[in-house]
């Protein structure tokens, strides 16, 4: 277990400003998910950790020691590609044995942790195989176990799940949390898909253009998003701009309330299954998606558009007035973006 | 059953055109040999005898050792300096393109226009003599020209052959995905380790095709030999020219001709075998 604290992280190619003095620290035993659009820096970040880019800028420690100067190979970090990246030449048991071997473990040892990695992670029978024989979820497990093969201190993915079929997908993902918890590894995951960073992370850091738009846990990050990009990132958000006075806005739905200070132009958001049934705003249903447990329901009011999550059994038309309400506690208001 | 012969039937037009052009002239190299199709017209038919007329002659064994000496240099000096050429120019960078396309330039230059220049160079009274004269580096010219170690014709062998052994390696060296040279490196693996572990056996089949073909082609080789090489000594090539031009011994010109071929196909299973022996030791290796 490691704990990395990454200050002022900054790298720039050519005028291109990749990252833009990132502030990151990922305490022992934590699963820190990098998550953001394409093009926000996460990847980058990722590489600026795992020692393949300089930072132009900044300072990385792992348990307080500096390594932003130190080589990937002398680095206590391991990394799982997103193509997997296994060498196509050597078994699976080799693939797994590499690290050990380039790190001088002995051979017993080496021994006893490719035959604990290749049981653990269900690749008894393919050991012996080449990478070309396996499958996806196969190849990304051998990716997973030579990772973990050289025990570092802390695990890096970058977008390891991005190449798997959605099925396969949910299950690689619940082994990796299963067997972080177990092992105890520090990890670090990159994705753009906000369920798989929810879902995994102890801790989510939301990029956008080079920086840290918001870190925190998962339900701070989903149920109190500090600007407009993280509410509409994460998960749906409807979004109001406009006065708040007495903690209300007038919008064309109706008056919104909500406990925050007045403010002359202040936008608030509130997520579609905050709204219940009933009450004093109203629009006219546009759109109607039905999901199961739930319903989508699209409503309009002038120029605004929101989405209401309501229960599966609600029987509404397009073109019904829908009447609902957002209670005071559902409704955030947010800051100005420093990417806006 | 039915598929082979079908397989077979299609793929005749074109290999049954080239099994039968080689099968010729491989025919009548052996024939030749065995004292059949004598040009001078004094064929004794079926025989042995010039086997033993040339394979008992020094001359021959010294022009066989030479052309293996030639040909098995230049190929390994060729693919050594190909090596880091191509390892370089992995990633583009700014002139990485035109130092490429000059790299290549040699190709376009007959192998006997080549001899010529370096013989400009490097003659008695070569720009390289003149010029260290002049500088007052040496007294008076030397000689370095039709060298008995031969440098002259295995450096131009190596200028000749080395970009067909860059284009050969720079394709396989580019073909390793970025990512599997990173994971060996987060692995551990330093510079040396990588080039051993990973990137030497992900190419050993380009370097092992380019250490065959710029044998085979430095194995035969006339030209260079005529030019730049020592008199003292022929290659095999040379050798079977003057047997058949000076001589005018057909059959013995023919005995030599298959002792090349030979010697061409030897070799390169020698080279292969020994790149796999090279590249599996230094894969154990920790």
């Amino acid at each position: 277990m490691a704990r990395l604290v990454a200050e002022d992280i900054a790298v720039r190619f050519g005028t291109f400003e990749a990252l833009r003095g990132v502030d990151l620290t990922a305490e022992s035993g934590s699963f820190v998910t990098l998550l953001g659009p394409s093009g926000c820096g996460k990847t980058t970040l990722l590489n600026v950790i795992a020692g393949f880019l300089q930072p132009s800028r900044g300072r990385l420690a792992v348990d307080g020691k500096d390594i932003t100067a130190l080589p990937p190979e002398a680095r206590d970090s391991a990394m799982c590609f997103q193509s997997y990246a296994l060498f196509p030449h050597l078994s699976v048991a080799d693939n797994i044995a590499f690290g050990p071997r380039q790190k001088r473990v002995a051979r017993d040892e080496t021994v006893r942790r490719v035959d604990g990695l290749v049981r653990q992670l269900g690749l008894v029978d393919h050991a012996g195989k080449l990478p070309n024989a396996l499958s996806g979820g196969q190849q990304q497990r051998v990716a997973l176990a030579r990772a973990l093969a050289v025990a570092p201190g802390l695990v890096l993915f970058d977008e390891p799940l991005s190449n798997l079929d959605a099925k396969l997908r949910d299950q690689v993902r619940n082994e990796i949390r299963a067997l972080q918890r177990d092992v105890g590894f520090t990890a670090i995951y990159v994705t753009h898909d906000q369920a798989e960073a929810l879902a995994l992370s102890d801790m989510v850091c939301l990029m956008n253009k080079g920086v840290i738009e918001q870190k925190g846990a998962p339900r701070d990050i989903y149920f109190r998003p500090r600007t407009r990009f993280v509410a509409d990132f994460i998960g749906a958000a409807n979004l109001h701009r406009g006065k708040l006075c007495g903690g209300a806005m007038s919008t064309p739905l109706g008056v919104l309330h909500c406990c925050h200070e007045d403010g002359e132009d202040v936008e608030i958001c509130w997520r579609p299954e905050a709204a219940r049934l009933g009450g004093d705003l109203s629009g006219t249903v546009k759109a109607v998606a039905f999901q199961g447990a739930h319903v989508d329901v699209f409503v309009s009011a002038g120029p605004e558009t929101v989405r209401l999550q309501v229960p599966g059994e609600l029987n509404v038309s397009i073109g019904d007035t829908l009447q609902f309400s957002v209670p005071p506690e559902g409704v955030i208001a947010l800051e100005a973006s420093a990417n806006a | 059953m039915r598929n082979a012969i079908r397989i077979g039937l299609l793929l005749a037009p074109g290999v049954g055109l080239v099994l039968a052009f080689m099968g010729a002239v491989l025919y009548r190299a052996v024939a030749q040999a065995f004292g059949l199709y004598d040009f001078s017209g004094t064929s004794d038919g079926l025989s042995l005898a010039h086997w033993q007329d040339v394979l008992t002659t020094k001359r021959f064994w010294r022009a066989f050792q030479w052309s293996a000496y030639i040909a098995a240099s230049s190929a390994v000096i060729a693919v050594a300096l190909a090596y880091p050429i191509a390892l370089w120019l992995r990633k583009p960078f700014r002139g990485s393109l035109i130092l490429s396309a000059m790299l290549k330039a040699p190709l376009l230059v007959p192998g006997l226009v080549a001899a010529f220049l370096l013989v400009n160079v490097i003659s008695y009274h070569g720009f390289v003599n003149e010029f260290l004269v002049w500088a007052g580096v040496w007294a008076e010219p030397r000689r370095m020209q039709n060298d008995s170690n031969g440098f002259a014709i295995i450096g131009l062998q190596v200028w000749k052959q080395m970009p067909f052994a860059f284009l050969l390696l720079s394709g396989a060296v580019q073909a390793i995905p970025d990512p599997v040279l990173n994971a060996a490196q987060d692995l551990g693996a330093g510079k040396f380790a990588r080039f051993r572990k990973i990137i030497l056996p992900l190419t050993t089949k380009a370097m092992q095709a380019a250490l065959v073909l710029i044998f085979i082609g430095a194995a035969g080789d006339f030209s260079f030999q005529t030019v730049a090489g020592p008199p003292s000594v022929n290659s095999m090539a040379s050798y079977m020219a003057s047997l058949q031009g000076s001589e005018g011994d057909w059959n013995g010109a023919a005995v030599v001709a298959v002792m090349l071929m030979a010697l061409s196909l030897f070799g390169a299973i020698g080279l292969t075998a020994l790149v796999q022996l090279i590249t599996r030791t230094l894969g154990r290796l920790a």
